[in-house]
């Protein structure tokens, strides 16, 4: 995997304070499990998979997410998340080759 | 990036997912589960990652510069391909198109089978999102002629099985199961394939054009694969296109 | 058994061999991953061997046949309120005959309003889908839902 590349999504995009928002956090990423092997040298490919995902919300965590090499490639993982002022939801994600990113997203509630 | 909207996209998955015998035709709760997915389908990070690309070599402003186009003018235009395009003496496809862009804009030009091209081809494509597909084959011989070559293409019988596309996918046998898929229509406006594509292939967790994924279905009905971008090629999505014209361009996709 | 009905017998079995039970292994060489840990002893150490409740509380949506092995969607949503005595601590998503019967555990919070957790995981071959769902007070909730995977199609 060379360039991570996330996305997160809010729905819906408008919303104020009170509601209760879908966050939607999607990375690309190869959740190898270890067990496929290489068509051409037969080899097995080394596990390497997203194992675990902490959200937070203005500086406080509000989920946390154990994440196994089940999921599929390029995983999607969606929850809810109550809106309480405007700030930014942060997603940190931790890969099983210890690589740890981080992904942030603007809330701004309409009121 | 640029919002990629979903009018009617829902309607072309649902069709495009699967058609089926009583058997296997997915039932309207699986239907709805699979449509969910594309609310959240992963190759909208491929299409961002293509729009880097693209950002790179002057974005959108710089490719409907060097179309000819204004910008509100691009994404009809773009609904418009495969074209022929005088300056390169063939009809192109949006790929083959890029290439040529990268390369009078001074840049090595990505191969059609890299991720670079797929992505960033992809994403020029869905900057016609919502367009109605407005191919004309009647614009000029070569159009013609393309279509002609398409037709024949998908007509051909070859390969270790004498199989044409024809074969599988003629009215006659829409519907029927083949290795516990259906076999789907790809010739309605309900499911043209020519809008929905390049889409995310569950089964390969990847982005693939609509070329690809003809490459990927010869390599399974033993016949020759033909390559990307070849005469052959672009006239089968020539002829593809043209089958879908007029439908709502509606991109990424979500198939199996 | 007569000669005819024996072979009646094995046409039958060889016309409903469509499912294929696992994915490129043969049953003896199946490789085991570093995760592996089977369904009762994945749920085991979420419950501490506590019996967890049946409830319809718990919505488990799963398709009925997956389209395909590699991306099934799974989506758990628990009727349950969310406040800061009472609420949904934990959601965990199991495939019950995954080497690793283990896909996902969502630790919640009433920050989250509502408790739901979606995603797409990977089933070697047809199972049971299992969501079990912890209270802030000890108790367990569960739901499960059986998925038919096929293989086939044309790549």
């Amino acid at each position: 995997m060379s360039k991570s590349k996330t996305l997160i999504k809010i729905k819906p995009n408008t919303y104020k304070n009170g509601d209760v928002v879908k966050v939607s956090f999607m990375v690309m990423h190869p959740m190898e499990t270890g067990l496929r092997k290489d068509k051409k040298t037969g080899e097995f490919i080394p596990a390497d998979y997203i194992k675990s995902a902490k959200f937070e919300y203005n500086g406080k965590v509000f989920t946390t997410m154990n994440i196994w090499e089940t999921l599929s490639v390029n995983p999607v993982i969606t929850t809810y998340m109550k809106i309480d002022g405007e700030g930014t939801l942060k997603v940190t994600f931790t890969d099983s080759k210890g690589t740890v990113e981080e992904s942030s997203e603007d809330i701004k509630p309409k009121g | 990036m640029k919002k990629i909207l979903h009018v009617a996209l829902s309607v072309l998955v649902a069709s495009s997912l699967a058609y089926g015998s009583e058997q296997f035709a997915m039932s309207d709760a699986d239907r709805a589960l699979y449509e969910e997915l594309l609310e959240n389908n992963p190759a909208d990070m491929m299409l961002a990652s293509g729009s880097e690309y693209l950002d790179a070599l002057g974005g959108n402003t710089a490719l409907a510069k060097y179309l000819g186009q204004s910008e509100d003018s691009l994404a009809p235009y773009l609904a418009g391909f495969p074209r022929y395009i005088d300056k390169y003496k063939s009809v192109v496809s949006i790929d083959q198109m890029l290439q040529a862009f990268m390369h009078d804009s001074g840049a090595k030009p990505y191969t059609l089978k890299s991720e670079e091209m797929f992505n960033m081809s992809s994403y020029v494509k869905s900057l016609a999102n919502e367009q109605a597909i407005n191919i004309d084959i009647n614009a000029n011989k070569q159009m013609l002629e393309a279509y002609a070559l398409g037709k024949e293409v998908f007509n051909t019988r070859r390969g270790g099985r004498g199989l044409s596309c024809y074969n599988c996918h003629n009215s006659n046998v829409i519907g029927s199961v083949l290795r516990t898929q259906p076999l789907p229509d790809i010739s309605a406006k309900g499911n043209a394939s020519a809008a929905t594509w390049p889409a995310y292939r569950m089964t390969k967790s990847k982005l693939a054009t609509l070329q690809k994924r003809f490459q990927g279905c010869m390599e399974n009905a033993l016949l020759a694969v033909i390559p990307l971008g070849s005469k052959e090629m672009t006239a089968l999505e020539v002829y593809f296109t043209h089958e879908a014209k007029g439908a709502l361009i509606a991109i990424p996709g979500l198939k199996r | 058994m007569k000669r005819r009905d024996f072979l009646k017998g094995l046409s039958l079995s060889a016309v409903t061999a469509v499912v294929i039970p696992t994915v490129g292994f043969a049953a003896d060489e199946k490789p085991k991953g570093a995760n592996a840990l089977a369904y009762k002893d994945a749920l085991a150490a979420i419950t501490g061997g506590k019996t967890p409740e049946l409830s319809d509380k718990v919505s488990l949506k799963v398709p009925e046949i997956a389209e395909n092995g590699a991306v099934v969607p799974v989506t758990v949503e628990v009727d349950y309120p969310m406040t800061d005595s009472d609420y949904v601590k934990a959601i965990h998503i199991f495939a019950a005959k995954n080497g690793n019967s283990r896909c996902i555990d969502a630790h919640l919070s009433p920050a989250n309003g509502k408790a739901m957790l979606s995603t797409r995981v990977k089933l070697g071959e047809t199972q049971e889908v299992v969501a079990v769902v912890e209270l802030s007070n000890g108790n367990f909730l569960i739901s499960s839902q059986s998925v038919k995977v096929t293989i086939g199609g044309c790549g």
